[in-house]
């Protein structure tokens, strides 16, 4: 009885292949789907993790780590051996909305198709022919690397069922077109919530908590609701400029995994981001006016962050270190109580990452720095893993939690800090 | 002003500066070792790199003060002229200097790299080399000399 059930159920995972395309049958796309399907790559991200190496675009490889183990993009340039160069437009409007490859079997949800359900028909095939009409590259599959029992695909057909919705983005008549534009880009292609929201016990997006802050390569990443932990109020013409280049003067610097998302939004429709940002804006809060008048005057007139309290306590201690690391190793350019230098480098008070809920992205800015990347515009901030020793980085993120933050200290620092030192050995 | 010691090479120093100082200037213009380079000044080119706590470090972005009881190499303390150590040597070996202003940066990162894993891949070398820039372009000759003094250092574990 129990081995009919199991079997009944795995035959409920099932899902035929579909024919191959015949190489006889070369596709062929109008110009304008072409360029359409352009477009909705760029908003899609999805060279960000399908490509591994510059030189091999689409060719897949890049590891995308995950609580449950690695799983290695794919190569989805028209190859007919490693690529997706026999799937029909059927086969990869499947893959999209039900994230089920031609063959039949099922796709993990690091392939965000979770996002592409609610993806409009139009986009989907305009997206085909841009991914069709890319150069093929050689590239087979890496392995991946997952944590038992996952490696076997048919337990993903209970995960879909739980976690798929297929249902259109609404549109909220009450809203401008252009807003309704952003709320679709962000649901669908953009996929934003992958990394914004946070994710359950079985790695599915949250979705009571939209945008509410998630987590992505070692770093928090920012909630953007009502929580947004901004401490200046982001408009519609910040957050547009944040998006098309990394930078938001005076505010915003993009760091880590964002710097390819706005990499690759830099190459969207411009009116496309400004819809995104349109809609994102509506969602988020507006800060504390006390909070928001220190960070735009301090961003626009530096002031001498607030020294460390005295005392011989542990605490104490730890923000006296951290002022001192803060004056000698970060004020040349931070320049709080100076000139601003001619980086132009952000006044800490107005510095998002130092009211995050927790450390991550700061311990990983000043561990890393940031850099732009090749063709970006400049910013550049260099990184200190080997400069400065782990005490001195959990001193230095204390004290600006402490004075330039002004906020509740954060209790797992030490923790946090240790945890970035070992990622970083491996 | 203050009181800083460090140790560089194995030897003890104590030197009277900003605590805000980078090591660099310290190396330079009181300790008169110079063989690390000011560059770019703004940690962007690796000209100045040396090796802090067995990390190859940017000394022009490295305040003194921050320094404390790790030891500190500098290109000086891997050989002489009469004696090159083993990186000092493959770079001799594949003339991988041009005008030679970036070649001790380039060194000093290799040598931490090899002290760290003695036998790297390639594009584990090339990644951690990316750092360090040579304008003459002479990368391709500096890839090779580190490949060659891993395979030293591999001959001799």
């Amino acid at each position: 009885m129990l081995l009919v059930s199991a079997l009944v159920l795995l035959a409920c995972t099932w899902r035929p292949g579909i024919a191959a395309r015949p190489a006889s049958e070369p596709p062929a796309f109008d110009a304008a789907l072409v360029q359409q399907g352009a477009r909705v790559a760029a908003l899609g991200l999805c060279a960000n993790c399908h490509t591994a190496r510059p030189g091999a675009p689409f060719a897949g490889g890049f590891k995308v780590a995950t609580p449950f183990g690695a799983v290695y993009s794919t190569n989805i340039t028209p190859d007919r051996a490693t690529g997706i160069g026999t799937w029909t437009q059927a086969a990869f409007v499947r893959a999209m909305r039900d994230g089920v490859a031609r063959d039949g079997s099922h796709l993990y949800p690091a392939f965000p198709y979770d996002h592409y359900t609610r993806l409009a028909p139009a986009d989907i095939d305009a997206l085909y022919a841009f991914m069709m009409t890319r150069t093929a590259i050689h590239a087979p599959a890496h392995a991946n690397d997952l944590i038992f029992p996952l490696g076997f695909r048919p337990l993903l057909a209970g995960w879909k069922l739980l976690f798929l919705d297929h249902a259109p983005v609404p549109v909220n008549t009450a809203q401008t077109v252009e807003w309704n534009r952003g709320a679709y880009i962000a649901a669908s292609m953009g996929h934003c919530a992958a990394c914004h929201s946070p994710r359950n016990a079985l790695g599915a997006v949250d979705r009571k908590d939209f945008l509410g802050g998630g987590e992505a390569e070692g770093w928090y990443v920012p909630a953007l609701n009502g929580k947004s932990p901004s401490p200046v109020a982001w408009n519609r013409d910040s957050l547009t400029a944040y998006l098309r280049s990394g930078i938001a003067p005076a505010h915003a610097m993009a760091g880590g995994p964002m710097q390819a998302v706005t990499a690759s939004l830099g190459a969207a429709d411009p009116a496309d981001v400004r819809a995104l940002a349109t809609y994102i804006v509506s969602l988020m809060g507006k800060p504390a006016p006390a909070i928001e008048q220190r960070a735009l005057d301090a961003a626009h007139r530096p002031v001498a962050l607030a020294a460390a309290p005295g005392g011989t306590d542990a605490a104490a201690r730890q923000l006296q270190l951290g002022q001192r690391v803060y004056a000698d190793a970060c004020a040349r350019c931070h320049a709080s109580g100076r000139t601003p230098g001619s980086g132009g480098a952000l006044q800490l008070p107005a510095a998002i990452a130092v009211y995050d809920p927790d450390p991550r992205s700061l311990i990983r800015i000043v561990r890393d720095g940031i850099a732009p990347g090749p063709a970006e515009p400049g910013r550049w901030m260099p990184g200190f893993a080997g400069i400065l020793t782990s005490e001195q980085i959990s001193a230095l993120a204390a004290y600006l939690r402490h004075s330039a933050a002004r906020q509740a200290p954060w209790n797992d620092l030490e923790k946090r800090v240790a945890a970035a030192e070992k990622d970083d050995r491996q | 002003m203050s009181q800083i010691s460090l140790t560089i090479n194995g030897r003890a120093h104590s030197v009277d500066t900003d605590p805000d100082t980078p090591l660099l200037y310290v190396l330079r213009d009181d300790l008169h070792l110079n063989g690390a380079k000011f560059g770019c000044g703004l940690g962007q080119c690796g000209a100045c790199t040396v090796i802090v706590g067995g990390n190859a470090v940017l000394s022009c972005l490295i305040p003194v003060s921050t320094i404390g009881t790790r030891p500190v190499t500098t290109i000086e303390g891997l050989g002489t002229a009469a004696r090159p150590g083993v990186v000092q040597q493959a770079f001799i070996d594949e003339q991988a200097a041009q005008c030679g202003y970036c070649i001790a940066g380039m060194i000093m990162r290799a040598e931490a790299l090899l002290q760290h894993d003695p036998a790297p891949a390639d594009d584990v070398i090339r990644s951690q080399m990316a750092l360090n820039l040579c304008r003459c372009g002479t990368h391709m000759r500096i890839l090779r000399a580190v490949r060659r003094a891993s395979d030293k250092l591999k001959g001799r574990a």
